[in-house]
Parts: C-alpha cells; sequence; structure tokens
C-alpha cells in the first residue's frame, strides 16, 4: 500500500476500518474489472457508487474471498478472507444475482445459512425472517418469490449469523417503494449498531439515502470517495450537453452563443449540440430564446443525463 | 410429535450441508435424468436373456459390460454434477462458500450425499437387473461393484465440477474418451478407471464372471480397495482445488 493511501484525510479510508483493500486488481483474461483500487470501510454504512460494469460486485466479491485477486490485498478484520475461513465468520454478502435454490422454502434458506454458521440459538432464524417481514411467507419456496422478496430472503440468511461485515449488492433492487424504505430504515439501523455495512448501487440518489460515506467506481477504477455531498457536487459540477433540434439551426445557434447558461455551442448537421453548467437555467431560457428568434424548436434531449455519463466525467 | 420447522434445532455445519445437497442437489428434472439409467439397467437385465450364451451367468457377464461401461457412469454424472458443478455455475454455491465451514467439510458432505443418493438408485436397479436376467447369484457382487464405483464416480465428478466450468463436457470426455476407448487399451489407465475397477470386482466376484478379469488389474476385494483409495484421493484434491475456486457467479 501506499503511505499517501494511508492519509487519515484520504476519503477513501475510513477510521477504525474493518475491512482494508489495497491495490485490489482483478481482471478476467483481456479484460481488468479492478484496476489498483485501493480503499478502506468501517463501521456504518458506505455506498459504492458506480455504473454498470464499473467493478462493484467484483470488488464486494473480492473483500468475501470469493474471488482472488491477480494484485493486492483484501483484508477483513485482518484476516485473509481468501484463506482463513474464520473471516467468513465476521461477514455475510446478498448477491445481486437470484442465488438461491429455488426449492427451498425461505425458513429453510435461512436456518440453511444459520447452521453454517453454527448459530446456536434457534429462534435467531424468526428473528432475521420477521426483520425483512417474511414470517408470513416462510415456508413458500423461494423460487415462486418475486424479486423484491428474493431479495428480502437473502438479507435474511445474512442477517442470520449476526455478521460484523456486511455486503450487499444491489440490495434495492426489485424491491416495491414500501420495502425500500424499510430495508433503508434496516441497513441504516445495522450501521449506527457499529456494523460495517457496503451497500454498492448504480443509483445516486438511492445510495444518498443509504449511506453518507461513498465511494465511487468508475470503469474498475477509483473515481472519488468521500461525503456524499461532495459526490453530488463533483458529478454537478460537469457541463451537460443538450441537442436541440429546430426549424432553423443556424438562427438558434446564434441567438444561444449570448446566453450565460450555455459555456458551449456548435452545430452538428441540422442539430445543435449546447453545453451547459446550468441545464435547469438552460431549459427555462429556451423556449423564449426561440421565440424571439423566430425558430420553432422540434426537439431538446439531452445527450447525456445518464449516470454512467456522469461517473464518467468524475474520472476525467 | 415432530416440533413445527421454526422450533426444531439446527443441526451441525456438516450435517447442515449434507441434508441441503439431499434437499436441493437433485431437483425433479435430475431425478427424471437419474431414473433414466436405471431403467436402462433394468432394460439390460431383459437384454441379458436373449444373448445366445450356454448360461444365464454368461448372457449377464456379457452385458456387464455395459452396466459398468455406461449405466454406471452416466447416473453418476447426473448426479455428481449437481451435487457440486451445477451449484457453482449457477451462482448457488456461494451461500455455502460464504460461512466458516471447512473446505473438507462441504466436499465430503457434498460427496456423501451424492453418493447415498446415487447408490441408493442405481444399486437396486443393478440387482434387480441381475435379478431379471435370471442370475440371482449376481445381486451382492453387482451391488457391491455398483457401492464401490459410485462412490469414486461422485468423488470424481465433485472434484471435475470445481476444477472446470465446463464440468459435464469434461466429465463425459473423461469417461467415454478416457476410460472407455483409451482405457479398454490401456491397462494403466484402467487401473484409475472407476469403471473398470467396478467392472474387476463384479469380475473377482460374480459367478463365471472370471472371463471379464483383466491381466493385472485387482479383483474381488482389492478392487474394492483401490475404488476406496480412488475416492479418497479425489476427494482430497477437490478439497484442494476449492480454496483455488473462482466463484464468479452465475451470469458471468
Amino acid at each position: 500500500m501506499h503511505e499517501a493511501d494511508l492519509s487519515p484525510d484520504d476519503p477513501a479510508f475510513a477510521e477504525d476500518a474493518t475491512v482494508v483493500v489495497s491495490e485490489a486488481t482483478v481482471w478476467f483474461g483481456p479484460n481488468v474489472a479492478l484496476n489498483e483500487v485501493s480503499c478502506s470501510f468501517g463501521p456504518g454504512v458506505t455506498g459504492l457508487l458506480g455504473p454498470n460494469g464499473a467493478g462493484k460486485t467484483t470488488l464486494m466479491r473480492a473483500i468475501c474471498g470469493m474471488l482472488p485477486l491477480n494484485v493486492g490485498t483484501v483484508r477483513v478484520g485482518g484476516l485473509d478472507p481468501r484463506t482463513e475461513r474464520e473471516a467468513q465468520r465476521a461477514l455475510a454478502l446478498v448477491p445481486e444475482e437470484d442465488a438461491s435454490p429455488g426449492t427451498l422454502s425461505a425458513r429453510q434458506l435461512v436456518r440453511y445459512a444459520a447452521a453454517l454458521h453454527r448459530v446456536r440459538d434457534r429462534a435467531a432464524p424468526e428473528r432475521a425472517l420477521a426483520a425483512v417481514d417474511l414470517v408470513d411467507v416462510a415456508d413458500r419456496q423461494v423460487g415462486g418469490f418475486s424479486k423484491g422478496m428474493l431479495q428480502r430472503t437473502k438479507v435474511a440468511a445474512a442477517l442470520v449469523s449476526d455478521p460484523t461485515i456486511l455486503v450487499l449488492d444491489e440490495p434495492l433492487n426489485g424491491a416495491d417503494p414500501v420495502q425500500r424504505v424499510a430495508l433503508i430504515e434496516l441497513f441504516n439501523r445495522l450501521g449506527d449498531e457499529g456494523r460495517t455495512v457496503i451497500v454498492s448501487s448504480h443509483v445516486l440518489h438511492e445510495v444518498e439515502r443509504l449511506a453518507r460515506r461513498q465511494i465511487v467506481l468508475v470503469h474498475g477504477r477509483l473515481a472519488a470517495a468521500g461525503d456524499h455531498r461532495a459526490i453530488r457536487g463533483a458529478i454537478a459540477g460537469r457541463p451537460r450537453q443538450v441537442l436541440l433540434r429546430s426549424s432553423d439551426p443556424r438562427r438558434l445557434a446564434a441567438a444561444l452563443v449570448g446566453v450565460e447558461a450555455v459555456s458551449g455551442v456548435g452545430i452538428d448537421g441540422d442539430d445543435v449540440v449546447v453545453s451547459s453548467l446550468r441545464a435547469l437555467d438552460l431549459a427555462y431560457a429556451l423556449p423564449g430564446l426561440a421565440r424571439r428568434a423566430g425558430v420553432r424548436l422540434l426537439e431538446i434531449r439531452p445527450l447525456d443525463d445518464s449516470l454512467e455519463s456522469a461517473f464518467r466525467e468524475l474520472v476525467r | 410429535m415432530t416440533l413445527p420447522a421454526a422450533e426444531r434445532a439446527l443441526p451441525g455445519p456438516p450435517l447442515a450441508a449434507f441434508l441441503y445437497t439431499l434437499r436441493v442437489c437433485v431437483p425433479p428434472k435430475r431425478a427424471v435424468l437419474l431414473a433414466l439409467p436405471c431403467a436402462g439397467a433394468l432394460l439390460f437385465g431383459l437384454l441379458a436373456r436373449t444373448v445366445d450364451d450356454p448360461t444365464s451367468a454368461g448372457g449377464f457377464n456379457a452385458i456387464s459390460r455395459a452396466l459398468f461401461g455406461l449405466i454406471l457412469p452416466l447416473a453418476c454424472l447426473v448426479v455428481g454434477d449437481a451435487v457440486l458443478g451445477a451449484e457453482v455455475r449457477s451462482g448457488t454455491f456461494g451461500l455455502t462458500w460464504l460461512s466458516p465451514v471447512r473446505f473438507s467439510t462441504i466436499v465430503v458432505a457434498r460427496w456423501s450425499a451424492g453418493w447415498l443418493i446415487a447408490a441408493g438408485a442405481l444399486t437396486p436397479a443393478m440387482a434387480l437387473s441381475a435379478l431379471i436376467a435370471g442370475v440371482p447369484g449376481a445381486v451382492g457382487p453387482i451391488a457391491l461393484a455398483t457401492i464401490g464405483g459410485t462412490a469414486a464416480y461422485l468423488a470424481l465428478f465433485v472434484l471435475l465440477g470445481v476444477a472446470f466450468r465446463r464440468a459435464v463436457w469434461w466429465s463425459l470426455a473423461i469417461v467415454l474418451l478416457g476410460e472407455r476407448l483409451l482405457g479398454a487399451v490401456l491397462p494403466g489407465i484402467a487401473q484409475f478407471s472407476p469403471q473398470w475397477l467396478a467392472t474387476m470386482v463384479y469380475a473377482g466376484l460374480g459367478p463365471g464372471a472370471d472371463e471379464l478379469e483383466r491381466e493385472g488389474m485387482p479383483t474381488g476385494g482389492a478392487a474394492v480397495g483401490r475404488l476406496v483409495m480412488l475416492t479418497v484421493v479425489f476427494v482430497l484434491l477437490a478439497v484442494w482445488r476449492m480454496r483455488r475456486l473462482r466463484l464468479t457467479g452465475g451470469r458471468e
């Protein structure tokens, strides 16, 4: 690990870290899934943010020891989760994929997880099922569950061993709004209890509700880390591109040049492409501007409004 | 009176892993697939009656090559792939892997449950096949050969399940090309082949089955010993290989 990485001021590193990732690099054939990622996670909820394919799942699997690193190390409570099975006592993973045997009931699945972790308290599975509001359907086979119910079953199976480190890969996928609120409250409560909770998502506002501290991955690299306001500020501070289709692109482009909210104007065939740091102001100004210029607006389309492009901006 | 599921004591990890394998790893489709070779064994029993041989035992000996060379490995492959390889591929194995349970416990639990299923399904079918063929004296030897053969094959297929993502193809290649084709001409390969060793168990113990013996290969009890040794080696290799397993999930 680089000395600079250990700086207490580096937002990628948590105080009282329970999970430490150093220079983690994983590749699958020619594809680099994780590229020299160094960060740490401590008590409380930490959001792992990034577009699809950013390496979130790979990092989570590496933290749980399911994948070997090609370069670098992962330590969970000082142990290597890949080779030291005792590390699994503290860990629990809720995978994103529907990785549950469909022929088991929710109760059987949770009891199986409890038995593997040598849970002595026979009431623990029922408590875990109750925590995710699944007691009433616990005897139904998980193969017939909705995605949201399956997610909650996996959360119950993860909670039953009372883990101190909980790794949740897109746990809100498929959950309805009511379930989302309940799960977010549950994860926050677990974080407040002093557990290390790592939650991944590709939805920025979802992670903001879950975690104050966030780590952003893009293309397998650590793109940003820190307080959620800093992350949002970094994303909001980038210029956005908007495509305008109109009856007279040249006249519209000329009219746009003097607008304060516009930082750049270009013509691409019949389209006008506008760059703006204040996209909302531009949206308000456009109708009046077009009317005054005598141009009819046919289409207004953001070119890079996806979260993926916002993340990409962070690593430029 | 049985307690409701919610109030029952939790089993220890080895028993939990064993029971999980019994419950989960042979779903209805696999059970149907397993029933096919078992039905095949019965058909071969009928076929033995049509073999042109002065004795019933002679006819059954002739078809026993197919029982050990085809029925035994296919039935074991259906179960052996299900108990581990299929779970690794689908991503459900993570549930078991992500626990403090030792790899050796996981492998032994999976293997023993798979063995119980395979031997439990195939041994009666093989024994019945001997009865159908009119050779009651072959029931014991063929049952012992089947139990020994399924033990070794299950261990082999568990090993292949953790070693290769395309475990089924590797398994078929080893059985058909390695054991069946090469093993038939190269005694060195047959020495470590579950199907040849199972055949040798029967050759040593079955009525008039010494015609199946191959030079240089152990027969009867010695072949059982070799199968046990092979099983232990395969299980140990599977434990070693599990430490290097990359659990990338079902979608990758």
